[in-house]
C-alpha cells in the first residue's frame, strides 16, 4: 500500500512524455485518413448486419449506376476475409499501384476505381495474419481494424463523387463504430435485405444499432424480392416477408425490390458484369441510385416540393 | 507504457527495439539519472498486439510504404503461427510441460475471482451484470402494464409478426407518454400521427409534407422537426414549412 502511495507521489512530479510515439502515430494516422477523405465528395456504406443477402452485388451495382449518372465513383471493398467485388468487376489479377503519394487504386468497367483486399492476395489465398492464432482473439479484430484504417488512409483516390464502402456481414458489431470514428462526414448508409423474416429481423438491430452510433440510414433495399424464370421471364415471389412494413415501422424509405435474376448473377459471378442500362435488373438499381443521389440532395427537393 | 526508476525517482527513457527471436521484441529502457538499463521482452501474444496497431516503437525513422501493416501482416506460410502461444508458454513458463497440466494454484485468482471457478473474465463479466447471472443488482423499475382493447389487439395481430413487438412498443410509448392507460384503436392511429419527437402536424403541413417524394419524405419530416424542436416549437404549421424551406434554400 505504502509502495503505491510513493509511486502516485513520484508521478505527481513527473512530466509524461510520449517516448515509444505510440499515440503520436496514431494521431497521425486518423489526421491521414481525414485529409485522403478530404477530396471525396459522399461517402455512403452499404450494410446489413447479416450475411448472404447481397451486400456486394447490391455495392457493386449501385457504383455502376452512379457512374452511370456521370458521378465518379470510388469502391472500397471492406470485406476483408472475403473480398469479391473484383471478381465481380472483372478485375482480379489487377493491382494496386504504389506510389509516393500511396496505392493507387486500379480501375474497373465505367471508371470506377476499386479497392480491395483481393488485390493483396495470390490466386484464391485466404486472408491468414502473422502472429499467435490460438491468441488471435485478442489481437484480430485491432489488426483488421488497421487494415480498414490503412485502406482508407493509404489509396490514392483522387476526386471523387461517391465512395461506396461494402461492409462485411455480421458488421454490425465493429465495422460501423470503426467507419463512423474515422470518416466523421459519412453520408450514410444503405441497408440491404431480403424479404425473408430471419433477415429482416437481424437487419432491423443493425438499423437501430448504426442509428444509435448517429450514421444516417438513407434507405432500405430489398434483394431477392422475387424470382425471374430464366426462361420465361416470370417473377414469383422468393420470400413471404414484407420489407415494406418493416420501413413503414421504421420510418425508412423502401428504395427498391431487386430480382433475384440467375442470368444476372452469372454475369458478375464471371466477371463480365452486365453495363447495359437497358436490362431490367439494371434499371432497377440505377432507379435506387438516383434516389440515394437524390436523398442527399434533399434539401434540393424540398425547396422545390415544400 | 511508462516505466519508473524508483531509485531515482524519474521515468526511464525508451532507448531502443530489438527483436531478439521470431514473434519476440526486446524494448529497452535507461534511467537517465542512474543509466541502468533493463529490456522488456514480449511474448508473441503482445508482439502481436503491438504489431496490430500499425506502428513503430520509438517513431518512424524512414516513411511508411503504402498499406505496410497490412501486407507486413499478411503470412505467406498459412500454417505458420498457429499453436505459438502456447508452445512459447510450455517453453518459456511451463518448464516443457502441457501448458494445461499447469497446477491450478499456480495461478491464484486475485480477490472477486474465487467464486466465478477461478476465471478472471467470468469475475469481470459478473461485476460488468454482463453475464446470464450477473443481472445488476438494481432492479429496473416497474412499467405499468397498458390494457389493450379486443380491436386494438386484432389490428396489432394483423401486422407482420415480425413488426408487432416493434408496433407495440411504439404504441404504448405514446400511450404512456399521453396518460392512457388503455390503448384503442384510436391511440393506435394517433400514435401513427404523433412525431416521435412529440411534434404535432397541422393539416395543412401534413398536406404539404405529402407532396414530397415517399422515399424522401421521412428524412425531410425528421429534418423539419429538428428545426421546429430547436426554435423550441411543438407544433409544426405551414408558416413554419415556408421557413424551413428559406432554411433549406440558404444550402443550397
Amino acid at each position: 500500500m505504502n509502495q503505491q502511495k510513493d509511486l502516485k507521489e513520484i508521478l505527481n512530479t513527473l512530466q509524461y512524455t510520449d517516448d515509444a510515439k505510440v499515440v503520436e502515430q496514431i494521431s497521425v494516422h486518423t489526421k491521414r485518413v481525414i485529409m485522403r477523405m478530404k477530396g471525396i465528395r459522399r461517402k455512403v456504406v452499404v450494410m446489413s448486419g447479416k450475411g448472404g443477402v447481397g451486400k456486394s452485388m447490391t455495392t457493386v451495382n449501385l457504383a455502376l449506376a452512379l457512374a452511370r449518372m456521370g458521378q465518379r465513383v470510388g469502391l472500397l471493398d471492406v470485406d476483408i476475409n472475403g473480398p469479391c467485388v473484383p471478381q465481380m468487376l472483372g478485375m482480379r489479377g489487377k493491382g494496386l499501384l504504389d506510389t509516393a503519394e500511396g496505392a493507387v487504386p486500379p480501375t474497373g468497367p465505367l471508371g470506377i476505381k476499386v479497392a480491395s483486399m483481393d488485390f493483396l492476395l495470390q490466386d484464391n489465398a485466404p486472408v491468414r495474419w502473422k502472429g499467435p492464432m490460438d491468441l488471435s482473439p485478442v489481437w484480430l479484430g485491432l489488426t483488421e481494424m488497421n487494415v480498414i484504417r490503412e485502406f482508407l488512409s493509404d489509396m490514392v483516390w483522387g476526386e471523387l463523387d461517391y465512395l461506396l464502402a461494402d461492409l462485411p456481414p455480421g458488421a454490425a458489431a465493429d465495422k460501423p463504430p470503426l467507419l463512423v470514428g474515422l470518416i466523421p462526414d459519412l453520408a450514410g448508409a444503405v441497408v440491404v435485405t431480403t424479404p425473408s423474416e430471419v433477415a429482416s429481423n437481424v437487419v432491423q438491430k443493425s438499423i437501430a444499432y448504426a442509428q444509435e452510433l448517429g450514421i444516417g440510414i438513407l434507405g432500405v433495399v430489398e434483394n431477392m424480392s422475387e424470382y425471374r424464370c430464366p426462361s420465361c421471364g416470370d417473377t414469383n415471389p422468393l420470400f413471404e416477408g414484407d420489407t415494406e412494413s418493416m420501413c413503414e415501422v421504421l420510418g425508412l424509405p423502401l428504395l427498391g425490390r431487386i430480382p433475384f435474376d440467375r442470368n444476372f448473377a452469372r454475369t458478375f459471378d464471371k466477371g463480365e458484369p452486365i453495363l447495359d442500362g437497358d436490362n431490367p435488373t439494371v434499371a432497377k438499381y440505377q432507379d435506387i441510385a438516383k434516389k440515394i443521389h437524390t436523398l442527399l440532395d434533399y434539401q434540393q427537393v424540398l425547396t422545390g416540393k415544400l | 507504457m511508462k516505466f519508473v526508476c524508483l531509485k531515482c525517482e524519474t521515468y526511464m527513457t525508451f532507448e531502443k527495439v530489438e527483436k531478439p527471436a521470431e514473434g519476440t521484441l526486446g524494448v529497452f529502457f535507461e534511467c537517465p539519472s542512474c543509466q541502468s538499463r533493463f529490456s522488456m521482452v514480449t511474448n508473441p501474444g503482445e508482439t502481436q498486439m503491438v504489431s496490430s496497431l500499425g506502428v513503430q516503437l520509438g517513431g518512424r525513422t524512414e516513411a511508411a510504404i503504402p498499406l505496410e501493416m497490412t501486407r507486413g501482416g499478411l503470412e505467406e506460410n498459412v500454417s505458420a503461427g498457429k499453436g505459438q502461444m502456447a508452445a512459447y508458454l510450455n517453453e518459456k513458463i511451463q518448464g516443457g510441460q502441457p501448458a494445461s497440466a499447469a497446477p491450478a494454484a499456480s495461478a491464484a485468482p486475485a480477490s472477486g475471482e474465487g467464486e466465478s471457478g477461478g476465471c478472471p473474465f467470468s469475475a469481470m463479466v459478473a461485476q460488468m451484470g454482463l453475464g446470464s447471472s450477473g443481472a445488476s443488482s438494481t432492479a429496473a423499475p416497474a412499467v405499468e402494464q397498458l390494457l389493450w382493447t379486443p380491436d386494438a389487439q386484432e389490428k396489432l395481430a394483423k401486422l407482420p409478426s415480425f413488426v408487432q413487438p416493434m408496433v407495440k412498443s411504439s404504441v404504448e410509448t405514446y400511450a404512456r407518454k399521453s396518460g392512457f392507460t388503455t390503448v384503442t384503436l384510436q391511440v393506435m392511429d394517433d400514435s401513427k400521427n404523433a412525431s416521435t419527437e412529440g411534434i404535432k402536424w397541422t393539416p395543412e403541413a401534413q398536406q404539404r409534407l405529402d407532396n414530397i417524394p415517399d422515399f424522401i419524405r421521412p428524412m425531410a419530416k425528421r429534418e423539419i422537426e429538428r428545426l421546429v424542436k430547436e426554435k423550441g416549437g411543438s407544433e409544426i404549421t405551414a408558416d413554419m414549412m415556408e421557413e424551413a424551406k428559406e432554411k433549406f434554400m440558404k444550402f443550397m
